[in-house]
């Protein structure tokens, strides 16, 4: 990785670039990331001239790496001439082009760039007519609703851009900006291959085009995929790896990556909520809150990524922080699916379930496919008792995302409830295919063994099991376990089980019957062993407790010390039961 | 949007539509005189009326014909008129070019309706009455004209103007060809087309390409016809390397190329595949095909047409459900196992017409259906443990939902399952679910359970009038019935006088009251119709006149799956039911077959064969098939087996192939234990083995012939210890997974064994066991060669015996001469013949017909299924007599057929050993 400076320097004018070309997500995230870097100490000390000899040195490495590999843009213009000419002709256009774009005349901008030949014109005005196809798009696809849920709306400018993209790469006239495009108006016609192909090479030749790292993220679907691209190392590379891990659920590797990257990037936030939310992946919901507070405090108005703090804050029951943040988010911009997202969840964790399914559907009238909307909805129709429905949203968020465990697990619950454990299991299964870390899937499977209609307890023990080895905070697993093989006749493990629940109980401080009943077997069990000293250990323990555990303690302790001190009044004790 | 299911969407307005607008304007233009102006008689007015009552009543619709589809039914209808109407409707939607057009156009529709006093209109004026069908049709549109937003109303525009452009894009030989047929005095008229065509033609044809490319990748809502029309045959037509419009590039040729097979088919009848209704229908159309056709059914093909419906129709669940059907005929697991769910998880089992709704208001899910579906599923992936799992549970959740209908199938699905696939227990299985119906208690051995199991779906069944399940029920009534001695439920108590036999009589009346089932559908066939398939069967019949040559000849290549054909028989009685009765044919020739009456099985099949093998799945047509053949071998010898063998076999080509393979396999081994090929039999013996335990499930019935093969392989090979432990290890299997049936004629090869290993005394107990068995399952057939296989035992017990032996053959010889085959009757003659020689009382110059006729009789047969070795001994007894009788000739004639049996059977090994070589 290069250093910090050399970074600032290169996002500089990668910003720059990108938003010439109004490629304004990839810049904006750019523009993140800049702000990100840590600033060097030395940038503010007063010799300024040291900074700009080795600033000039870096530019001057960093320029004619370009060279080589990459002629476009700003600096191409001083080695090729020629190519300046044109621009500098038509320039004037481009300007006005831009402007309509800026305004979002996006037709306009293309119409005013018809006749311009030069690389820059050519992307903008692909990229105006691709947009424009875009809006139009969406705009049908409301006034178009069939019957049937049919919507036939396509970007109509796909197949002429598609044709004119493909002449250019094909005699090589074509600078990363087009490839980019090239490679999204591929991706939406379903060639999903080249698409690859294509966006490879345009993150090869210019790396600081987020939005194009991004399109290649969502077609890298499978580990495999992943491995078969063939991609230069550049530090972009790193915040790919990083999002793409958190896509395959590498939640670890995806974290370590980020760790990484915050060395340069300590202040960027787009890290930060990466990391926050790879983190409630892993379910570690304080550091995620901590993290998000941080953010909120340093980007008060960020709607971005708000959705997960706002599950947080719904796990964690905290009202009066939800509403704050939904508040918020309501004020900042109403339209986005997040924070519809996130009132839903406020008047979820409030009980007004159909207000809360009012704004998830919104959400996904503004985006039909946002994924987690969809989850949560079903969470909502199955609290509001309407099965068919839950099951409805669930499988709509399972088809969209097939690797969605929290909507496998859905549908499993609902037919659980619906007294369909065998056909449930189908779901558990696969839920927890996809997240085999998740304790509580393997515990709501477990339970579905252990119905009384299917009663396959062996079954219902190897799920308990799995949910103990990872990290059940609930810890209903190791007393179910210990009970389980209580009631199966297997005195060895249920004794095995329930002493680690006790151990676990104590660490943790709780109370309850579950102690109890831990301390009574455990008392049993020992002095049927003939472990008295171990047996008295616990039946001094359950002394502690009101109840009638008591005094079956103060029964057994009298008994074993009966049978400790004379053999012979053991007789006694058989004849007077 | 989830939970709440979508209605069929409000009446939009489509170019269709509008065309339809502008027909029904000319149809009923305000004129004075009582046929109006294009019109040349009543008739022809009528005609068109007509017609246009179908359109509109078929225009409910989620895909709609384009307008040269429109255009050629026009030509069908209009006669003469054609060229006019067909000009007025492009001219007039051409001149559709602005909104404002719309506008225009809809208030003149305002024009031809009546007032609401249409009661008091002139007698020769034609105006349409608004209540009419017509009337309210254009009502609706003007109505959802009216509603249309503005963005609407360019979006109809552009679509009328798309809707135009594909019409003339395939006019140029269309005009071609109407010109051939058409006569000169056309010519005028068409030209003057051909012109203004070709002047649009030129203005739009680039547009045209770019809109083309621009509709390919996404199926337009008017591309779905050709392939619903072209059903399986898509695939096909894609790859036309032939395809006319192959030159415009690869971009349009799918296009291109499915639009002109459109135009082939359009004549022949266009298939109004078009409503939701009619989808469904199609869909269940497609359902039975695959049904029926089994793994034979292109996967790949239909599963590219479902792809296509489902991206026009996304809340069209069944697509799903057709999905799983495909792959789980495919043996596909993970794909039908993934469909299923899906379906079920959209539809919550409360979708398509089949549905009927519940009688209380219960607004849950039919989940339960999921469960049986699920159930049925794993039962025909071979997993009969997960299957009863599933169907328990579905079980408890129809009577959670008192859903009794869906119980009903599941308990009949259960009984199939027990009865299918040999249990040696359920215990623990079958749970607490099954208490209300079983109260007596798990005690009871499976087949009890299953008695009782079949007792309570079939009462269900009664009660719940679902006459398709109550036959079902009867037939699987009859085969317990067949196969299962009754006895009481109860282990206590005083036991009612009880024989213990099979009831033929009480199969007789299952399998009759079965039959009741198609004599009911008789009385109340019509209304029967719901299938979407027959819904527009009026339509077609509309334009039945022509094209109905090319039509047919059509058929003959493909088979009956063709939704042409229902159009010729619209009050047919469901596929279903015959499929139903036919099985009833089929369970009698088996139930024939068991009680030993050839000819009687005979019949019953040849009649399935010949009335229901149109309905029939091609696994039961190939069942049939088989029991014909095995029927010509046993009492025709193999030669005429092997060829009619040859004819299924070109019949059943790739479909099923197993029942077929299966037969030849037998017939193989049969024939090479005959002759004498030992190892080609065990051979062939080890493949029907193989084909036992497939990967999917292991075949019980299989599985035991095989190995009973094997034993009478080894015992031909005299390794009687061998054969012997084979023979008791397979007793043990049928005993355990109780298959009696199989239990009797194991019996009687062990009495086999030990007869031809010397101990007679040993195989007497077998054989009298056997009998006993065959008495109480009423296997006469079986009864018979067991008495036979007594006789011989008798007989080599020593002379003294020939008595007991004689008077044994001769109470067997009326059923053996009746109803058995080439072999056991050669048997039983010279089994006589022994008897008699072996009789020292006997003289054979006293009375030599006696010996030698039945000799002859036995020579003759046993050289016809050409059993080298019991011909020989035929020939070699027959030689002894004549020499006995001095007649040297005949003895030396006798001699030398002797030898030639003997010498094919030494040579068997060497011919053996260049068969299997090859």
């Amino acid at each position: 990785m290069s250093s910090k400076e050399s970074c600032r320097n290169e996002l500089r004018t990668a910003i720059r670039q990108l938003s010439d070309r109004c490629l304004y997500s990839a810049s904006k995230w750019a523009a993140e990331q800049l702000v990100g870097i840590e600033q060097d100490p030395a940038k503010f000390t007063p010799s300024n001239t040291r900074f700009q000899r080795g600033s000039s040195s870096i530019r001057r490495r960093f320029r004619t790496n370009e060279i080589t590999s990459t002629p476009p843009t700003g600096v191409a213009y001083v080695s090729t001439p020629v190519m300046e000419e044109d621009e500098v002709i038509h320039g004037d256009f481009y300007l006005l082009a831009k402007s309509y774009f800026d305004c979002r005349e996006y037709r306009r901008a293309a119409h005013v760039l018809r006749d311009q030949t030069g690389k820059k014109s050519v992307f903008l005005r692909c990229y105006a007519l691709y947009l424009a196809g875009e809006k139009r798009k969406e705009e049908e696809m409301i006034e178009l609703e069939g019957p049937l849920g049919k919507s036939d709306t396509v970007n109509r400018e796909l197949v002429s851009l598609e044709r004119e993209l493909s002449t250019l790469c094909k005699n090589n006239m074509i600078d990363p900006f087009g490839l980019y495009l090239y490679g999204l108006v591929l991706k939406e016609k379903g060639n999903e291959n080249l698409a690859r192909k294509v966006l490879v090479e345009s993150v090869n030749s210019y790396p600081w085009n987020w939005s194009a790292w991004s399109e290649l993220q969502s077609l890298c679907t499978t580990v495999d995929l992943l491995n078969s691209l063939n991609l230069s190392n550049h530090w972009m590379k790193e915040f790919f790896l990083a999002s793409v891990y958190q896509e395959l659920r590498m939640h670890n590797e995806s974290l370590v990556k980020y760790e990484n990257l915050q060395g340069n990037f300590t202040f960027s936030n787009y890290i930060q909520a990466q990391i926050a939310k790879a983190r409630y992946s892993l379910r570690e919901f304080e550091q995620v809150e901590v993290i998000f507070e941080d953010l909120l405090r340093n980007d008060p108005y960020r709607v971005e990524d708000m959705d997960t703090y706002s599950n947080v804050l719904y796990t964690k029951e905290c009202f009066s922080a939800l509403s704050y943040l939904a508040h918020r988010v309501i004020m900042t911009d109403k339209y986005r699916p997040e924070s519809c997202c996130i009132i839903g969840n406020y008047y979820s964790l409030k009980g007004q379930h159909e207000k809360s399914v009012m704004y998830f559907r919104r959400a996904l009238k503004l985006n039909k496919n946002y994924l987690s909307a969809w989850t949560l909805m079903g969470h909502e129709y199955v609290e509001m008792k309407n099965t068919p429905a839950a099951v409805d949203a669930y499988r709509r968020a399972v088809d969209i995302n097939p690797r969605d465990y929290r909507a496998w697990y859905g549908l499993g619950q609902a037919y659980e409830m619906m007294g369909m454990p065998h056909y449930a299991l189908h779901y558990f299964r696969k839920s927890v295919f996809f997240q085999p870390i998740d304790s509580r899937l393997w515990i709501a499977m477990a339970q579905c063994y252990e119905s009384e209609q299917l009663h396959m307890l062996e079954e219902a023990i190897k799920c308990y099991k799995r949910a103990a080895n990872c990290n059940d905070t609930e810890a209903i697993a190791l007393h179910r376990l210990a009970k389980l093989h209580r009631e199966l006749g297997h005195p060895e493990e249920a004794a095995f089980y329930y002493k680690k629940d006790l151990e676990r109980m104590e660490a943790e401080d709780r109370e309850g019957p579950n102690i109890v009943e831990a301390l009574m077997f455990l008392a049993t069990h020992y002095k049927a062993q003939k472990r008295f000293e171990e047996a008295e250990v616990y039946c001094t323990r359950l002394l502690d407790y009101t109840g009638p555990e008591r005094e079956t303690a103060k029964n057994l302790l009298r008994g074993m010390r009966i049978a400790q001190s004379s053999f012979p009044s053991m007789d006694v004790e058989h004849f007077h039961p | 949007m989830a939970g709440a299911l979508k209605l069929p969407s409000a009446f939009a307005i489509t170019p269709h539509k509008v065309s339809l607008c502008i027909l029904v304007q000319i149809y009923a233009s305000p004129s004075q005189v009582s046929v109006p102006f294009p019109f040349s008689s009543v008739s022809q007015h009528n005609r068109l009326g007509l017609y246009l009552l179908a359109l509109t009543k078929s225009c409910d619709d989620i895909l709609e014909p384009k307008l040269d589809q429109l255009i050629s039914q026009l030509r069908e209808i209009g006669g003469l008129l054609d060229h006019w109407l067909t000009d007025h409707l492009t001219s007039r939607l051409s001149s559709l070019s602005s909104p404002d057009d719309l506008f225009n156009f809809f208030n003149d529709m305002r024009g031809i309706l009546g007032g609401p006093d249409s009661g008091v209109m002139e007698d020769d004026q034609v105006i349409l009455d608004p209540n009419s069908n017509l009337g309210m049709f254009l009502r609706r549109c003007i109505l959802a004209f009216n509603l249309l937003t503005f963005e609407g109303i360019c979006h109809l525009l552009t679509n009328i103007g798309i809707y135009c452009k594909e019409a003339i894009s395939s006019c140029s030989s269309y005009e071609l060809r109407r010109l051939d047929d058409s006569g000169n005095d056309l010519e005028s008229l068409s030209e003057y087309e051909n012109m203004d065509l070709n002047l649009v033609f030129k203005k739009i044809n680039e547009e045209m390409e770019a809109r083309k490319r621009a509709t390919e990748q996404v199926s337009f809502h008017l591309h779905l016809p050709k392939e619903l029309s072209t059903l399986v045959e898509d695939i096909e037509v894609f790859a036309d390397p032939k395809s006319e419009h192959n030159d415009k590039g690869r971009e349009s040729s799918s296009y291109a190329s499915s639009g002109d097979l459109l135009r082939d088919f359009d004549p022949n009848g266009g298939v109004f595949l078009r409503t939701n209704w009619q989808i469904q229908g199609y869909l269940t159309e497609q359902a039975d095909a695959i049904e029926k056709h089994g793994s034979s059914f292109t996967l790949n093909a239909f599963e590219l047409t479902l792809r296509q419906l489902q991206k026009l129709a996304p809340e069209l669940h069944r697509v799903h459900f057709l999905r799983y059907l495909n792959s789980l005929y495919h043996d596909d697991y993970f794909s039908a196992l993934e469909n299923l769910h899906r379906y079920f998880d959209y539809s919550a089992g409360i979708e398509g017409f089949d549905f009927v709704p519940p009688t209380g208001c219960n607004s849950f899910g039919r989940y339960e259906i999921a469960l049986l579906c699920l159930g049925m599923m794993h039962f025909h992936f071979g997993h009969p443990k997960q299957a009863l799992e599933v169907l328990t549970e579905a079980v408890r959740v129809s009577q959670q939902h008192s859903n009794d209908t869906c119980l009903a199938y599941t308990l009949a699905a259960i009984s199939n399952l027990l009865s299918e696939i040999g249990f040696s227990t359920t215990s623990g299985i079958l749970g607490s679910p099954f208490s209300p119906m079983t109260s007596v208690g798990t005690s009871l051995s499976v087949q009890q359970q299953l008695f009782v199991l079949l007792k309570g779906s079939l009462k269900r069944a009664e009660s719940l009038k679902l006459k398709q399940l109550v036959a079902a029920n009867h037939l699987s009534m009859a085969k317990f019935d067949l196969t299962h001695v009754q006895r009481p439920l109860l282990s206590f108590g005083p036991k009612a006088s009880m024989k213990l036999r099979t009831c033929p009589i009480s199969v007789c009346k299952e399998l009759r009251l079965g039959y009741h089932l198609i004599s009911e559908f008789c009385c109340e066939g019509s209304t029967m119709t719901t299938d979407g398939a027959f819904s527009t069967a009026w339509l077609k019949n509309l334009q039945k006149p022509m094209g109905s040559l090319v039509l047919s000849q059509d058929n003959s290549s493909r088979n009956n799956s063709n939704p042409f054909l229902f159009c010729t028989q619209p009050s047919s009685i469901p596929g279903s039911v015959l499929q139903l009765v036919g099985s009833s044919y089929l369970h009698r020739a088996t139930a024939w077959e068991i009680y030993g009456s050839a000819p009687l099985a005979r019949v019953n099949a040849l009649v399935y064969a010949t009335c229901f093998a149109d309905a029939s799945s091609s696994s039961d047509a190939a069942l049939v098939y088989v029991k014909l053949v095995q029927h010509l071998a046993v009492f025709k010898g193999y030669k005429e087996a092997f060829a009619a063998l040859k004819i299924a076999e070109e019949k059943f080509l790739c479909v099923s192939k197993s029942w077929i393979l299966i037969l030849k396999l037998q017939l193989l081994h049969e024939r090479a234990l005959h002759r004498g090929h030992l190892k080609l039999a065990q051979q062939v013996c080890d493949e029907l083995g193989v084909l036992a335990s497939s990967v999917t499930a292991v075949d019980m019935d299989l599985k035991t012939e095989a190995s009973l093969r094997h034993a009478r392989t080894l015992l031909a090979a005299k390794q009687f210890s061998q054969a012997a432990a084979v023979a008791h290890s397979l007793f043990c299997m049928c005993y355990k997974f109780n298959l009696q049936v199989e239990s009797a004629s194991v019996l009687l090869l062990l009495a086999e064994i030990h007869m031809k290993s010397g101990n007679a005394v040993v195989g007497l107990p077998y054989a009298l066991a056997s009998l006993s068995y065959c008495q109480s399952f009423n296997l006469d057939l079986l009864r018979a060669s067991a008495t036979l296989t007594l006789a011989e035992l008798w007989l080599s017990l020593g002379s003294n015996h020939t008595k007991t032996a004689l008077s044994l053959i001769h109470g067997a010889f009326p059923m053996i001469l009746g109803h058995g085959g080439l072999e056991l009757s050669g048997r039983a003659y010279i089994t006589e013949a022994k008897c008699y020689l072996s009789d020292p009382n006997f003289s054979v110059s006293d009375n030599p017909e006696v010996v030698l006729d039945p000799l002859r009789q036995a020579s003759d047969e046993l050289q016809a299924l050409e059993y080298h070795e019991l011909a020989a001994e035929a020939f070699y007894l027959m030689a002894i007599v004549f020499d006995k009788l001095g007649q040297l000739e005949k003895r030396e004639e006798a001699a030398a057929s002797f030898k030639n049996h003997i010498v094919a059977l030494e040579n068997s090994q060497n011919v053996e050993d260049l068969l299997l070589s090859v």
